[in-house]
């Protein structure tokens, strides 16, 4: 599996003596494609500065971020927005769109700047916007949109340019439950067929459903003491800590139970198999 | 044009009419200001320039037409040696005297032989024109006769038109009364219009035996007038009876400045007050536009676009509304023109193709003023805003 997203001792601080504010203290992350990461914490944890500082919107004070392969702490200022444009899909909590634009428009604008009218990319949104169930709605303007259906429309753009890296801030925060849950399948499908890498930040706790891993947020570090994975049996998320382990092919898997854990020893690859489905 | 640009200028009608309104207005007034402004040195010149007068000659201190203050003699030792001169130097076709007044003049309407009506009061650039040479006469003479016998006039038609007065009718001036006999075209001032008499009928009204205001002087082809100037005023300085003269361009030029250059510093004022009304409304709604979007510009700057395409996105909005309040302002200006005149005399408009650039020019400098600080704006909006609720 490849790493997307790799992020090492990595540490911000805002501001400078006795008011610095150390949001980020030597975490060290990675993603793979694939995978479906959630990032809980309380408020005040450094969430959004973990996400912003993934998303190459920010500069860490020191460590490094790679991203597909690239060291984008080592990029200029003027180099990271097409990073952003090209290898990083961005969820918002309040969707995000461009008002005056249609929805299509708003997919194809990241595509083409907005320019010339290109075929091509009018093709590729139409057909992200079909998959996410959007097809009735190119030409609808934002403020015609369902919540869920402009979280739709705001996930179109962000795999418009195809990047492996899909951020999403508490993308079902401003939704009801119905469609939080819509939203987060539709997320978790594009990690797992798409293969892409998604890290979401969230509060909110259903998340865990579609979780492959969970990570704690507190103060500034990820607490491994609260570490999750995804039992790869009934798909529950459990707790790394204390629970039953087994490794295979070199990675370590996490089980609700001693029953789950025997279940996958005797056949490991159809357990693996069986999750992929 | 870029999408975003686009439909964020489309997308609110209200804003995108006031803006072009501000900028139209502004066109509109510059443009207008610049054409009376044309109009005006046209009309003032136009008669010294269109004359059949190669070179005019006045006493000293004579600058200009519109004044006349010139004075010199037609008879008399001086006078006679003068003619001689003149009628002896090869390069001059024709010399004539001609008499300028400026004054005022009323039309008369006889009612009875005892009763009459007086019209309201005309000023008049009375000339008095040697009919044999028709040097300083009008123009063209585009109605009744060309030339004015005793206690005949022909008036300009602008003055006509202006005062109702038309062939057969009385007009008074210098202390008799004339009849119209004539109209003629190019001799209008807008503050006055010609009225040409004889040479003599103008002398013997207005008490200027042996006096005239100007000798007007056509050259022979191929010579040059100021030369021939420049050797009369030698001459005349040799006999201590010293005299100016002034090509046809240079006594325009100085005719057009006397009315101009009162004119022009109050222009400069009210266009430049006109340019700073187009672009502070171009540059409010425009700037308020800007800051009403400022989230939506995060969102562009977080999914990965650069500084320079959002500086392109407000330039190009403003870039339209200056070129759509350009072709509203000029398309004013131009509509108008033919008409003003009709409805206000003294609204003489000359819309010159080289004026259109220049405010053309101007309105892009509108454009630049109008989204430079809405652009410094842009650069200071932190993408990482857009994360928050
Ligand atoms: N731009 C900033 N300047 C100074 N302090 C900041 C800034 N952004 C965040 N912080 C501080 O950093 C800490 C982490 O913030 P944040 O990443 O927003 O946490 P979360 O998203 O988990 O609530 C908080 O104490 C916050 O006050
Ligand atoms: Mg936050």
């Amino acid at each position: 599996m490849s790493t997307v997203l790799r992020m090492t001792q990595v540490t911000k601080t805002y501001g400078g003596g006795d008011a610095a504010v150390h949001a980020l203290d030597d975490v060290d992350f990675n993603i793979e494609a694939g995978e479906v990461v959630v990032v809980m914490g309380p408020s005040g944890a450094g969430k959004t500065t973990f996400l912003t500082i993934a998303g190459a919107l920010l500069t860490p004070t020191s460590g490094t971020v790679e991203i597909s392969g690239v060291n984008i702490t080592a990029l200029s200022e003027k180099e990271l927005p097409d990073v952003r444009r090209e290898r990083i899909g961005f969820v918002f909590q309040s969707f995000n769109l461009l008002e005056a634009l249609s929805a299509i428009e708003n997919v194809t604008l990241v595509m083409t700047e907005g320019s010339p009218k290109s075929r091509g990319a009018v093709n590729r949104a139409s057909e992200l916007m079909n998959m996410l169930g959007l097809g009735h709605r190119l030409k609808s303007l934002p403020r015609n949109l369902s919540g869920g259906e402009k979280q739709r429309v705001a996930i179109a753009r962000a795999l418009a340019n195809n990047p492996d890296l899909i951020l999403a801030d508490e993308p079902t925060a401003n939704l009801d439950s119905k469609r939080g849950r819509e939203v987060m399948q539709l997320l978790r499908q594009i990690a797992f067929e798409m293969h892409k890498a998604v890290v979401i930040v969230s509060h909110d706790h259903r998340t865990r459903e579609i979780a492959s891993r969970i990570a704690w947020l507190e103060d500034g570090t990820f607490r491994p003491d609260v570490a999750t994975d995804r039992d790869p049996v009934c798909q529950r998320v459990v707790e790394v800590q204390g629970s039953p382990a087994f490794s295979y092919e070199s990675r370590s898997y996490y089980f609700c139970s001693t029953q789950c854990l025997e279940l996958f020893k005797a056949d490991p690859a159809q357990q693996l198999a069986g999750k992929r489905q | 044009m870029l999408l975003v640009a686009r439909k964020n200028l489309f997308s609110e009608w209200t804003r995108l009419v006031i803006s072009v309104g501000g900028v139209a207005l502004s066109v509109f007034l510059i443009s207008l200001l610049l054409s009376l402004y044309r109009g005006w040195d046209e009309k003032v010149g136009g008669f010294v320039e269109h004359s059949n007068v190669d070179l005019w000659l006045g006493s000293e201190g004579a600058e200009d037409f519109l004044t006349a203050a010139s004075l010199l003699p037609t008879e008399g030792k001086e006078a006679e040696q003068a003619k001689e001169y003149l009628n002896a130097y090869p390069s001059i076709d024709q010399w004539s005297p001609m008499i300028v007044r400026l004054m005022q003049g009323v039309r008369v309407d006889r009612i009875s032989a005892t009763e009459e009506k007086i019209g309201s009061k005309i000023d008049i650039h009375f000339i008095g024109f040697d009919p044999n040479t028709r040097l300083g006469g009008p123009i063209e003479v585009i109605e009744g006769r060309d030339t004015p016998g005793p206690g005949e006039v022909i008036i300009d038609e602008k003055l006509g038109d202006r005062h109702g007065i038309g062939i057969g009718d009385t007009l008074r001036a210098g202390g008799r009364d004339w009849t119209v006999v004539g109209k003629s075209r190019g001799g209008d001032f807008i503050a006055t219009q010609t009225v040409f008499v004889s040479h003599a009928e103008a002398q013997a009204a207005l008490r200027m035996q042996g006096a005239t205001t100007f000798y007007v002087i056509k050259v022979r082809q191929g010579v040059d007038p100021a030369q021939l100037g420049a050797a009369l005023e030698d001459q005349a300085a040799r006999n201590e009876a010293p005299i100016v003269t002034h090509t046809r361009e240079e006594f325009a030029k100085s005719t057009r400045d006397r009315v101009t250059s009162n004119v022009l510093p109050i222009l400069f004022v009210v266009l430049g007050l006109a340019f700073i009304v187009g672009v502070s409304v171009a540059g409010l709604t425009i700037y308020t536009a800007t800051i009403e979007k400022a989230r939506e510009y995060g969102i562009l700057k977080a999914v990965g676009f650069r500084n320079t395409y959002l500086y392109r996105v407000v330039f190009e909005q403003s870039a339209v509304t200056a070129l759509l309040g350009f072709a509203v302002g000029i398309g004013l200006t131009v509509g108008i023109g033919p008409f003003a005149s009709d409805y206000v005399p003294q609204f003489v408009l000359f819309t010159r193709w080289q004026d259109v650039l220049l405010v053309a020019g101007v309105t892009v400098v509108m454009a630049l003023i109008a989204a430079y600080i809405p652009v410094r704006r842009l650069g200071a909006i932190d993408p990482v805003s857009v994360f928050k609720g």
